[in-house]
């Protein structure tokens, strides 16, 4: 703790301590205490630093007239200065422990309604219960009763909170386990350390009592209470230690077997959520795995669904009890799609009967299917034994799932048609089946089944009813599917064409969702192509998709859409499309100079920002993955490259969009790590400013010419002087590469200077030009005044405005490494100090006390 | 209450209800698909279709030349088209008092019920539906008459002749029944049998019923009826949509408590969505812009179209299309886009605000004056010069036999940059396009039926809760090409009782109640007696008055003072047949008490046996039984008048005279 901090905290509890309605806004005691608990957490003791802090919890606590946000805050507080067995001992020498936590004064003075206090009480004991002699006290004063009873505080919070403090209490203190035992991640305890056992066991004994009894919900209506004990029974089991599991589960089985038993739908997933803990703890405990085998087997449908998925999701590895929930999750597809994925069901199921009566309600139905698509991915990849079919089968059903959602399964399709009838047209369904399709792409088998996944998905692009949101997860699945195939000779002449239709219709679509969706894919799936391309040569995905079909006048199109989003995304996608041939150095076909005018045309004009963003990363893409020319065939590129660079930046510079202006800037970096990456004291990355200087290497002048000729300094110049911080940090960083580059400072000023010092940089009369002006003259007389030497060199006419600079005199005078160091502090570091907290309490107080005057604070 | 069926096309009805003494026709509709067995009628003279082969059968015996010609591999009638008529000898046309028509598709075949049947009723229609029915007539006239054929073919109708011909031309039925196209005057002289009527407007008919037309939200005044009486509620349900598109929006409330709904016109298309047709309409069409192809829409000149110029009027802009020339070809394009702007208490209530603004309700409006859109009355005159490529051409008849689409399907059937984009329902696509095969041209169908589906007629039917449901027969069951679409009809409790052409349905109905009116006098004098709580008996003596349907009861005229001085014949100074009327009876006749009075009366012998409904009981001395049962007490004596008289009094104790 600072001294200033020190010397304002009594003036602030003596404020605390009189009343808390004077503080500036409701939030600052949580500040206050966040800025407590970092300093605890830094290893300094509080109480010691400041003393104040006991008189003031001891006033709080005895002023009846205490605001219950302030008594809160006493208790919580004490809770943080107790943590350490040290500063315990001192508090309760001044018996203010007993007093604090007194639940009996609470509830006398009334003050226990508020569950202000209620939280407080839990939140200080949590806090405080680090150590045995806190757990001592806490089995003295008798707190456990009452905090069993919070567990079902009419409050949510204090009953999540209660739990925490109950799971914290019996975990914190457990045994330290035998060695070489995986147990609870905690701090090594010294002897000292060790609770004492009767505390301990009092406490676990009289939470594990609590547990049985409140486990099985005595009246339908006390279903809340099990629901906590549930939680509170899945949180102890998943970090617990084997004694303390053993006993739980000891205490609790019977009880949980009469919940399984019972068969609450709404106790389902918590009940599983406990088994599952219990389960992954406990390994092959024989009862828990008859308790997993009853929650297998109870016949709601809908609930067994949901504890079927919550098993496969915890990823077991029981053969059985996989089989068991894999049979569950698929027995609803089966019905549905009426692909065999079962074998044949030879015992007339009871189970199945009951799930097709289920399926024929609609709302159940897409539930219940909607669970099942959802794990069908995990289930394709358990183990070949356990699965009743090949996963080959699930893609199919998958498949046909899909078929019958958009209503175009055939009328010999086998399932049942009362079922089935409930997803025709569902959108919820298709969604869900299509991510699951997606996901299916890594199950082993599917690739057989490609070229069916691609005609329903064409098929599903081609629906006149698909939603914007299932055309684009089609073509997400689309793509993805492309980019695990290797061999397109599926690909028929039939399913290209309609490829192509359906992809030249979308870009047409009324909905600009679709059109952006299409234009995404396009742009992915030539991304796609090219990383394929990458691995095996010889196969083309977009010759294969698209034929000859050359997406580019789709996307030329869309520039001209009325909707910025699918300009912005036609821009990324001419990107993506024209980037392998940006890598190949190919010519410049005739299209490419009209595409670039029609950017620069967005760049300068478009109202959005969006497309002027995407316009400079196009430049960004192009000049990242262009080729140096080499042959006279792309010198004509890279000319065309270079030119419109120099107008992205120009343009990028003085863009309103602060996003724009940090693209520029990345354009820019490009540019200097074009120009410097030969010199030995370039490094690239913006955040190399820390690199050591080499005092031997000098730049050569035409490189830094080139570069400013470019127009890079102008805009890292710029950069450095706008008010997005963003924007003047990524600049300040360039400048400070550059200056590290051309000119170190840790070279004489005269040294490095001399060579560079003809490279000079235009600096325009107004705006930006004029406030680096500004500095570089502030700068001048700062020294001036120092060393008393009026020295103009480098700033010749400058003070008249609008001339040049000498880039190497500004790199050195800007005073970068200031404006660095003020720029990656965020904007309200000031306002968030806790000196400014302690100030505002101070304040707003004294203004508080003065009446007639009225202070409004600004929170936010 | 019976309900005959005239035409077995679902959409375009045409249904006779006799109820109570009035016998009403719902809608008379044209079924224009048989015009697809005729050549098309071309503005212009075709070379190609002139020299379509004549058909000949394989063995040469019937020789057909001159009336059926061939076109890749379909037979096609060279004649004028015609058009299947409902069906007129069902029953008496003459007797129909009264013609409701629901919307202007239901109505084409009007003048064929009015005219030269010996119809002298009246025929009740919306402001909108006569004018925008009356230019569909004037259009469909104006297309025949603007190419007549010298010929009529009627060699093929022959029966022998028939089943000797391939394709669909051997299987259709009824053919001497088709009609060849009205004339003006008979579309004029039919139209001028209509009467208007505005939506809620009740119409009383003879005083037996009253009928009521209701918003239905299909088209501009298009309406649902109510036909009701004052204790029975039959609804028709006709071309009915819950979308919100241009008309104003379906008036469910007044469905309720039907005892009958006669359910026709749901939509042809069930499974095509109509926004997601929409959608898939712009898209090809500004697919084919973009690829310098022109898009051809055969559509009627009202209706669909509304909204899809609506739809094009939002999507031109985005879609970089405003350069591309519209056109709006039909003898009544100008009166259907004028008329449009005009019938604003007629339409959805957003559009109506607009009236207020002031601006005109449709933005085609605007299309127009910005030269987007440009309208024609035929491919002749100004059009010819003015005609620009690529664009966008509307015009009729959809299904693509007369009208000037016949010319621009030769115009541009050959090039497979250009695209026809079918969007009215009543046709099959590929039956239009036959006599133009082989065809370059793309071809895209995406039907706008607003009608409403059977997801939607379901809830409705749950909303209004009829006791039963009419309903074509196509209505209940799966479409046949979608056998496995048990969501694509109508599943109803109690199911639905299904019709087709000429049946003739005993509506389960029974009439049980009339409405009788009674003169406030005669009220007064009546005198009730509470039988049970809360229900008075009276007996009344009066003179029932009919009239009109309306029946009164009146005070029974006293007799005239008998005159003093003049002496008559006995005969007429009896008083008239007024007899004092004998008092009712009621309640019931307690069975112990009965046995201890008889007792008191003497009669001790008797032996009580019980029945079904009773009890009779054996007075062995007497040799007599009373039966006492719920509805009537019976005395069986042999001879014994005193005796039976006794026992009736006995019996009369016991029970409650009115």
């Amino acid at each position: 703790m600072d001294r200033e901090c020190a010397l304002l905290l009594p003036g602030v509890c003596a404020v605390l301590a009189g009343s808390g309605s004077s503080l500036p806004d409701d939030t600052s005691l949580e500040k206050l205490l966040d800025w407590f608990t970092g300093i605890t957490e830094a290893g300094g003791s509080l109480l010691e630093a400041c003393p104040c802090l006991l008189k003031l919890i001891s006033t709080v606590v005895h002023n009846a007239a205490s605001d219950p946000g302030v008594l809160s805050f006493a208790l919580r507080l004490t809770g943080l200065l107790a943590a350490t067995e040290e500063s315990f001992k001192t508090i309760q020498e001044h018996s203010v422990l007993n007093e604090v936590f007194n639940l009996q004064h609470w509830q006398e003075a009334g003050l226990w309604e508020d569950p202000c206090l209620r939280i407080g009480w839990i939140q200080g004991l949590r806090s405080m219960l680090q150590h045995p002699n806190a757990l001592s006290f806490f089995v003295q004063s008798e707190f456990i009763d009452p905090l069993l009873q919070l567990q079902t505080d009419t409050s949510l919070f204090i009953a999540a909170a209660a739990n925490q403090m109950l799971a914290h209490i019996l975990l914190f203190f457990q045994p330290v386990p035998p060695a070489g035992c995986k147990g609870v991640d905690k701090k090594e305890k010294g002897d000292g350390m060790t609770p004492s056992s009767a505390d301990y066991t009092a406490v676990v004994k009289s939470i594990s009592g609590y547990l049985q009894e409140s486990l099985v919900p005595k009246e339908s209506k006390n279903v809340r209470q099990s629901l906590q004990t549930l939680k509170l029974l899945a949180l102890l089991l998943a970090q617990a230690g084997p004694p303390l599991r053993d006993k739980l589960l000891q205490t609790v089985g019977d009880s949980l077997e009469e919940l399984v038993t019972a068969g609450s739908s709404e106790l389902t997933l918590p009940l599983m959520d406990v088994i599952l803990s219990a389960c992954s703890s406990s390994g092959t405990d024989e009862r828990i795995t008859r308790l997993l085998s009853s929650m297998l087997n109870i016949n709601k449908p809908a609930d067994l669904i949901h504890a079927a998925a919550a098993f496969l999701r915890r990823g077991h590895h029981d053969t059985v009890h996989t089989a068991r929930a894999v049979r569950i999750l698929l027995l609803p597809l089966d019905i549905m799609t009426g692909q065999t994925l079962l074998g044949t069901i030879s015992t007339a199921d009871e189970h199945q009967f009951s799930v097709v009566e289920q399926l024929k309600s609609k709302s159940s139905c897409i539930s219940m299917i909607c669970v099942c698509l959802s794990n069908t991915p995990q289930i394709t990849l358990t183990p070949p034994d356990v699965l009743p079919c090949l996963p080959v089968s699930i893609v199919t059903a998958v498949l046909s799932l899909l078929k019958i959602c958009s209503g175009n399964s055939p009328s010999s399709s086998t399932g049942c048609s009362e079922v089935s009838r409930n997803v025709i047209g569902s959108g919820k369904v298709q969604k869900c089946a299509l991510e699951a399709l997606t996901s299916l792409t890594s199950s082993p088998g599917a690739k057989e089944r490609i070229s069916e996944v691609f005609t329903v998905l064409i098929q599903y692009l081609e629906n006149p009813d698909s939603d914007p949101t299932v055309l684009h997860k089609s073509y997400q699945a689309l793509l993805k599917w492309t980019s695990v195939c290797t061999d397109f000779s599926f690909i028929t002449d039939q399913l290209r064409h309609d490829l192509v239709e359906v992809v030249k219709k979308r870009v047409c679509d009324m909905r600009w969702e679709v059109k952006d969706s299409t234009v995404e894919f396009l742009g992915h799936l030539a991304g796609v192509c090219d990383s394929i391309k990458a691995a095996a040569e010889e196969c083309d995905a977009s010759e294969a998709l698209l034929g000859g079909c050359s997406t580019t006048p789709l996307l030329r199109e869309a520039l001209q859409d009325s909707e910025s989003y699918v300009r912005a995304s036609a821009i990324s996608a001419l990107a993506k499309t024209l980037t392998h041939r940006w890598q190949q150095g190919a010519t410049l076909t005739e299209e490419e100079p009209e595409i670039v005018s029609r950017l620069l045309e967005i760049l300068s004009q478009d109202s959005e920002g969006f497309p002027r963003r995407a316009v400079v990363q196009y430049f960004i893409s192009w000049y990242s993955s262009h080729s140096p020319p080499s042959s006279s065939s792309s010198s004509s590129s890279s000319s065309l490259l270079m030119q419109s660079v120099r107008s992205v930046l120009s343009q990028g510079r003085a863009d309103l969009d602060w996003e724009v202006k940090v693209h520029t800037l990345v354009l820019a970096e490009l540019l200097l790590d074009e120009a410097f990456s030969g010199h030995p004291g370039y490094k690239k990355g913006s955040d190399s400013h820390h690199a050591s200087p080499h005092a031997y290497s000098v730049v050569s002048e035409s490189d830094l010419a080139v570069v400013v000729e470019q127009g890079v300094v102008s805009v890292l110049l710029s950069g450095l002087v706008d008010c997005d911080r963003p924007v003047a940090l990524k600049a300040c960083r360039l400048l400070i590469t550059l200056r590290e580059t051309v000119c170190p400072l840790s070279l004489g000023a005269l040294d490095a200077s001399a060579a560079m010092a003809t490279v000079s940089c235009e600096l325009p009369g107004c705006g930006w030009g004029r406030e680096i002006i500004k500095i570089l003259k502030m700068k001048k007389s700062d020294q001036a005044k120092e060393e008393d030497i009026a020295d103009q060199r480098g700033l010749n006419g400058a003070e008249e405005g609008g001339d040049s600079v000498s880039v190497c005199e500004a790199l050195r005078s800007l005073g970068l490494d200031e404006r660095m160091e003020v720029l990656t502090q965020s904007s309200d570091h000031i306002h968030n100090s806790p000196l400014s907290l302690l100030q505002d309490i101070l304040t707003a107080s004294a203004t508080h006390t003065k009446p007639g005057e009225e202070v409004i604070v600004d929170c936010y | 209450m019976k309900l005959y069926c005239l035409s077995g096309h679902p959409t375009l009805p045409c249904n006779v209800l006799k109820f109570k003494s009035t016998t009403i026709m719902l809608d008379c509709g044209l079924d224009t698909t048989s015009v697809l067995n005729f050549l098309p009628l071309p503005l212009v003279h075709s070379p190609r279709l002139s020299k379509l082969p004549g058909w000949v059968s394989k063995d040469g015996s019937a020789n057909l030349e001159k009336e059926l010609k061939e076109c890749a591999g379909r037979v096609f009638v060279d004649s004028q088209p015609e058009f299947c008529l409902p069906e007129r000898e069902l029953l008496d046309l003459s007797t129909i008092d009264v013609i409701l028509i629901s919307n202007y598709h239901c109505m084409m075949a009007l003048p064929y019920i009015t005219e030269h049947t010996g119809f002298t009723g009246t025929v009740y229609a919306t402001e909108p539906t006569l004018t925008i029915g009356r230019l569909f007539m004037e259009e469909l006239v104006n297309f025949m008459e603007r190419v007549p054929k010298a010929q009529s073919a009627t060699c093929w109708k022959n029966k022998e002749m028939q089943r000797m011909l391939p394709g669909p031309l051997k299987d259709v039925v009824d053919v001497w029944a088709w009609k060849r196209s009205y004339s003006i005057q008979e579309v004029n002289s039919a139209l001028s049998k209509v009467q208007l009527v505005g939506y809620s407007q009740k119409v009383e008919l003879f005083g037996a019923v009253q009928v009521s037309p209701l918003s239905s939200g299909y088209s501009l005044g298009s309406s649902n009826w109510i036909i009701q009486s004052h204790h029975e509620k039959v609804s028709y349900v006709s071309g009915s949509s819950l979308l919100t598109t241009h008309p104003q929006p379906m008036d469910q409330s007044s469905l309720k408590n039907s005892d009958v709904l006669i359910l026709t016109g749901l939509t042809q298309m069930p499974t095509a969505n109509p926004d997601g047709m929409l959608g898939e309409f712009c898209s090809n069409l500004a697919m084919t812009i973009r690829a310098g192809g022109n898009v051809l829409v055969p559509c009627y000149s009202s209706g669909v179209i509304y909204d899809l110029l609506e739809c094009l009027y939002q999507f031109i802009d985005s879609a970089n299309l405003g350069t591309t020339p519209f056109y709006f070809i039909s003898p009544v394009a100008n009166s259907s886009l004028e008329f449009s702007q005009i019938f604003a208490e007629w339409l959805c209530h957003n559009k109506q605000s607009k009236v207020y603004l002031p601006e005109p309700p449709f933005p085609h409006a605007e299309l127009i004056q910005t030269n987007k859109l440009k309208h024609y009355p035929s491919i002749h005159g100004d059009f010819s010069s003015e005609f620009r490529q690529p664009c966008v051409v509307f015009t009729g008849h959809p299904s693509l036999r007369f009208g000037d689409v016949v010319h621009f399907m030769e115009l541009w059937g050959k090039s497979s940059i250009n695209t026809i984009i079918f969007t009215e329902p009543d046709f099959s696509y590929l039956d239009a396009l036959a006599p133009y095969q082989p065809l370059a041209m793309k071809c895209v169908y995406c039907p706008i039926d607003t009608r409403l589906n059977f997801h939607q007629v379901s809830k409705l039917l749950k909303e209004v809760q009829p006791l039963h449901v009419v309903c074509p027969e196509q209505y209940t069951q799966p479409p046949l090409t979608q056998s496995h679409r048990s969501d694509l009809m109508l599943e109803l409790q109690p199911p639905p009782m299904p019709y087709r052409r000429c049946s003739v349905l005993n509506l389960p109905h029974r009439r049980r109640y009339e409405r009788v009116y009674i003169l406030p006098e005669l009220a007064n004098s009546l005198v009730p007696s509470e039988i049970k709580p809360g229900v008075s008996l009276a007996t009344v003596s009066a003179v029932l008055h009919s009239k009109d349907n309306k029946h009164t009861l009146q005070s029974v005229p006293k007799p005239p003072p008998v005159a003093p001085s003049k002496k008559r014949k006995r005969v007429l100074e009896e008083p008239p047949a007024v007899l004092a009327p004998k008092t009712l009876l009621s309640g019931a006749v307690p069975l112990e008490a009965f046995l201890a009075t008889l007792q008191k009366h003497g009669f001790t012998e008797v032996k009580v046996e019980e029945t079904a409904d009773g009890h009779i009981l054996h007075l062995q001395a007497e040799d007599t039984l009373i039966q006492l049962e719920e509805d009537g007490t019976h005395i069986v004596c042999d001879n014994n008048e005193p005796l039976r008289t006794t026992l009736r009094d006995l019996v009369l104790r016991f029970l409650q005279k009115l």
